[in-house]
């Protein structure tokens, strides 16, 4: 039964993804007081493009065709880390969530080649920028999910997740307020959201995701867009069970479990509407400061870690 | 009323964690107006942790306390800064003298010795350890806004901020002093901020800009 | 009553000057209002000496510490406003001086401020007041509208309200270590129940040395002690020169004044060794730094500054080694010193009245061309290093015997090292300054009334202390030993 919920879970984190991207969309349209999109437009969107067919650069390898799916196949697989209704996931073992960091990393990575094997400028441009965001974005990442970790004295995200939710709610830690910043702001770089890289350019100079992803068409690209939703998706709901995952059904049952569904909606749509409040206050940081951006998040990060020896719960 | 108790108890021991986080972001602030709102911010904490005080040992004199902190701290004195800063019309970067990062790592080993500090000393003092420890961190962090900014203005700010780290100790040890001192002692953080703006007025008039660092004609 | 009076004639005072608008009327007015201010100074040093320690309410009193400094405030203040009300007339033509009620009204706001400072019962007190010397003297630091004193105010106001926050901190302490050896809150701030409850009580020893050494660095910001010294020099160099003369001369008092009351407290609940020794590494560090920085002065009102550093230094070795030599030749020195660094100011400021500049190495052959200036550098020169027949050889005889009567040969080394140094020194930049040919053309070189009078009685003031101290004040200065045993 147990089984069962973590691949729900795995299935609404997979399956929900492209809604959070709509949720977002609409929130910033509504900030820039335009009626905006459906926010059920990016299932449309996908679909739509599996329908079309590839076209390819007459210069791309396989390494252009392969890259998608990899990238794909690493974000489906880093969902199955993260618990959603109830502190277990499909996939648990000691130290997995460095796994799940290097899966996303894994996928970025080949992103980065296939934007390269793509023989545009702009996919080597932002090929090059999202190689300096991701290498920067790394430490923080590891560290405060270890500050975390070692607080909770497991090494498995699902543990961490049992230990927080047996954590008092008002007594809030220093390490977890410090971890959260650092993490906050890594979401942001990952995901290539604002300040660090705006989703919704047309300007190529500005792009670093989008400009990885301008060669690619068709169903690679409906696999590409799915997989970046996907990964904004893992990561919400990553800082959701870390850190606010009250709610969390602890028994297998109809009611738990309806709860548990509603109050992750609701914890969700918190999340989106905090990041597109975000997205639409900040401006976007001119690229020779993102690394500044970045160090606060490693300083924040490491901080966590150390506040770890300080504090004694 | 025991849940009020207990929620204002658990908010007294959680509430320095988030001041932890404003000077951390103060520290990074890459403008004046960003630090007065993060400052005015950590103001509104400290407000209402001398309301929660006042709730918890029932000490009536808390409550006008707390409503000057409400009313000088963060509401008169960041609006007095934004006029300064509209006024004075100069450039609204922070001119900080050392990088985001670099600062980030100093406001950690001041928040990492204001522990070891507090270590010390929490046997003697029956307080949070925590909320202490945020005391004296505001206290570093207003010193080391005051060395590194190079902004005239900003040199008030991480006065305002030791100020607030000062008050924020006498608080948790004591509960607060006796009120006419307290009053006393806003007046002079009042009048003395009066006369720091005249002064940074009278800096742009005669200098013809604020940076602290190029005052330096009278050496030796 | 009588312990009003002075602060009320102070506050009405500047409120009062302020309504006059021509500048003679509003200079007649300060000089009455002062007469009186001193009068009462005067009438409350007497009501204190014949009935003992007067107390209104909870948080003024007058005891025999407070009454001695009373008296250096009220003759100091004396010579500063008669000086002054020349001083205006001579640079109120040259359109320097802005506007002569305001600075009227400010000097009374900070006389009051000061006088506050001397007649509070309540630490607390003491610190608001002693914030407020800060604010009602940084406008007068920065009252000429030239670059340099806009920088020296700012300066001052930072440096000052940092180092007084510090003081705040040290005074919470204090505080907290009173209410819980068990004091009764609303008394745990008041001097006379700290210094009643300290014997009786245990107080942690560990809060009070910490509440003393962030008194002493805080407090010790506005005296002046190496290295919390930086707004020191330029503050008195670029303020106007009574102004100067009422820093360096009265205002480091009183803020010496705060620390020999800390002092006190923490000696008792501590033993002196701890608050005495920091005394003694302050005052030393103070006198060295102090010293050395002497002989490379180019400015004579910077000179001066370093000067007063250097003896407050002095005061407080005086006051770190403690036993009745030491505490007697620290009071009489804050006395003394006073006088001569007045004394030295108003010879400054008529040096750049006259030549319009305070560089020393522009001006030579001064003996020739301004004659009784001279005179009054020289004479001040003399009793500031400490030579006899003026009265601060006295002090620093007390001084050096408590401290050979101690053992500590390592200090009476030091300070008979700095003190040729700063003989040395002054010398040197005398001698630059009156010999040789006459340079630099002075303007004009009469002493005005008002401002020989001044120097000529000040001069007599130091070589009447050198010979033999009044009997009169050498009761004062026991009782206020007294106060602090």
């Amino acid at each position: 039964m147990t089984t069962a919920i973590n691949l729900i879970q795995a299935l609404l984190l997979i399956l929900g993804a492209p809604l959070v991207g709509g949720i977002i969309g609409k929130i910033k349209a509504w900030m820039q007081r335009r009626q905006g999109a459906s926010i059920w437009r990016p299932y449309f969107e996908i679909a739509k493009l599996f329908r079309k067919g590839d076209l390819v650069p007459p210069s791309a390898s396989w390494v252009f065709h392969f890259a998608p799916k990899v990238l794909f196949g690493t974000s489906v697989c880093a969902v199955a880390f993260v618990p959603v209704l109830q502190p277990s996931a499909l996939l648990a073992f000691r130290g997995d969530f460095f796994l799940f960091v290097y899966l996303l990393a894994l996928g970025r990575f080949f992103l980065s080649l296939g934007a390269l094997d793509g023989g545009s400028a702009f996919g080597g441009m932002g090929a090059s920028r999202d190689a300096l965001v991701s290498t920067l974005a790394e430490a923080p990442f590891l560290l405060g999910l270890a500050a975390v970790s070692i607080l909770a004295v497991h090494a498995d995200i699902a543990g961490m997740v049992t230990w927080t939710l047996q954590q008092d709610v008002l007594k809030i830690s220093a390490v977890h307020i410090l971890a959260f910043t650092s993490l906050a702001m890594v979401v942001l770089a990952e995901t290539g959201r604002m300040p660090v890289d705006n989703p919704t350019t047309h300007l190529e100079l500005t792009m670093i995701h989008e400009g990885m992803v301008l060669e690619y068409s068709g169903p690679s690209l409906a696999l590409v867009e799915w997989a970046s939703a996907i990964k904004l998706h893992v990561m919400l709901a990553l800082l959701i069970s870390l850190f606010g995952p009250w709610g969390m059904a602890s028994t297998v049952s109809l009611w738990g479990l309806g709860t548990a569904v509603l109050l992750y909606l609701a914890k969700v749509a918190v999340l989106a509407i905090l990041l597109a409040l975000v997205e639409s206050v900040v401006a976007k940081l001119r690229m020779y400061l993102v690394p500044d951006f970045l160090g606060v998040a490693a300083a924040v990060s490491a901080l966590a870690v150390i506040f770890t020896t300080l504090v004694k719960r | 009323m025991g849940l009020v108790a207990i929620a204002t108890g658990k908010f007294l021991s959680s509430f320095s964690v988030f001041l932890f986080l404003t000077v951390l972001l103060m520290v990074v602030a890459r403008r004046i107006s960003t630090s007065v709102l993060l400052f005015s911010l950590q103001s509104a904490i400290i407000t209402a942790e001398v309301f929660a005080t006042g709730v918890r040992e029932r000490l009536p004199a808390a409550y006008v306390v707390g409503a000057l902190v409400l009313l000088i701290k963060v509401i008169a004195i960041p609006l007095v800064f934004f006029r300064l800063v509209d006024g004075l019309k100069t450039p609204r970067d922070v001119k900080a003298s050392t990088t985001p990062t670099q600062s980030v790592f100093i406001a950690g080993a001041m928040i990492y010795l204001s522990y070891a500090a507090v270590h010390s000393f929490g046997q003697t003092v029956h307080v949070p350890e925590d909320a202490l420890a945020a005391a004296v961190a505001l206290i570093l962090t207003g010193s080391f806004l005051m060395v590194s900014r190079k902004k005239a203005l900003m040199q008030m700010l991480g006065l305002l901020v030791l100020e607030n780290g000062i008050f924020l100790a006498a608080l948790l040890t004591t509960f607060g002093m006796p009120l006419v001192i307290e009053i006393g002692i806003f007046f002079d953080i009042l009048v003395g901020l009066l006369l720091m703006g005249i002064f940074t007025f009278r800096i742009r008039d005669t200098f013809d800009h604020l940076d602290v660092t190029k005052l330096r004609r009278l050496r030796g | 009553m009588i312990l009003l009076l002075p602060l009320i004639f102070a506050l009405l005072g500047a409120v009062f000057v302020l309504g006059f608008r021509d500048h003679r009327a509003a200079t007649r007015a300060a000089l009455a209002i002062g007469a009186l201010e001193i009068a009462s100074l005067g009438a409350l040093v007497w009501q204190v000496h014949s009935n003992g320690t007067q107390q209104i309410g909870r948080y003024l009193r007058a005891d025999g510490l407070s009454s001695f400094f009373l008296m250096n405030i009220a003759f100091i203040f004396g010579l500063v406003l008669v000086y002054s009300s020349g001083y205006l007339r001579h640079h109120i033509p040259e359109g320097r001086f802005s506007s002569p009620r305001w600075f009227y009204a400010l000097v009374f706001l900070f006389l009051f401020t000061m006088i506050s400072v001397c007649l509070s019962a309540n630490l607390g007190l003491l610190w608001i007041m002693m914030e407020g010397t800060t604010l009602a003297s940084a406008l007068l630091v920065g009252f000429y509208n030239t670059e340099g004193a806009v920088e020296a105010g700012w300066k001052y106001l930072i440096v000052c309200t940092v180092g007084i926050a510090f003081a705040l901190f040290g005074t919470i302490v204090l505080y907290l270590a009173a209410v819980q050896a068990g004091v009764n809150p609303a008394a745990a701030l008041d001097w006379v129940a700290l210094m009643d409850a300290v014997p009786r009580m245990s107080f942690d020893p560990h809060l009070v040395k910490l509440a003393f050494v962030f008194v002493i660095v805080g407090y010790g910001t506005k005296i002046g002690f190496v290295p919390m010294h930086s707004w020191l020099p330029d503050a008195h160099a670029e303020a106007p020169t009574p102004i100067s003369a009422l820093l360096s001369a009265v205002l480091l008092n009183c803020a010496m004044y705060a620390v020999m009351r800390y002092d006190a407290i923490v000696s008792r609940a501590t033993g002196p060794g701890f608050p005495h020794t920091l005394l003694l590494i302050f005052g030393l560090l103070s006198m060295v730094v102090a010293g050395l920085l002497i002989l490379v002065q180019r400015n004579l009102k910077r000179l001066l500054a370093y000067s007063s550093v250097e003896h407050m230094g002095i005061i407080a070795i005086g006051l770190g080694l403690g036993g009745p030599l030491g505490l007697f030749g620290a009071l009489l020195h804050t006395f003394n010193h006073s006088v001569a660094k007045s004394l030295l100011f108003f010879g400054a400021g008529n040096v750049r009245h006259n030549f319009g500049t305070l560089r020393m190495d522009g001006i030579s052959g001064m003996s020739r061309t301004l004659p009784q200036t001279s005179a009054a550098l020289v004479v001040g020169s003399l009793a500031i290093v400490g030579l006899p027949p003026f009265g601060l050889f006295i002090s620093e005889f007390a001084i050096l015997s408590e401290a050979f009567g101690q053992a500590r040969f390592l200090v009476v080394a030091l300070v008979l090292v700095m003190l040729s140094v700063v003989f040395g020194g002054f010398a040197y930049h005398l001698l630059r300054l009156l010999g040789g040919e006459p340079s630099g053309v002075p303007s004009s070189s009469k002493l005005i009334p008002s401002e020989y009078t001044v120097m000529g009685v000040a001069a007599l003031c130091l070589l009447a202390f050198g010979a033999r101290i009044p009997h009169l004040f050498g009761v004062l200065l026991q009782e206020a030993i007294a106060v602090m045993r």
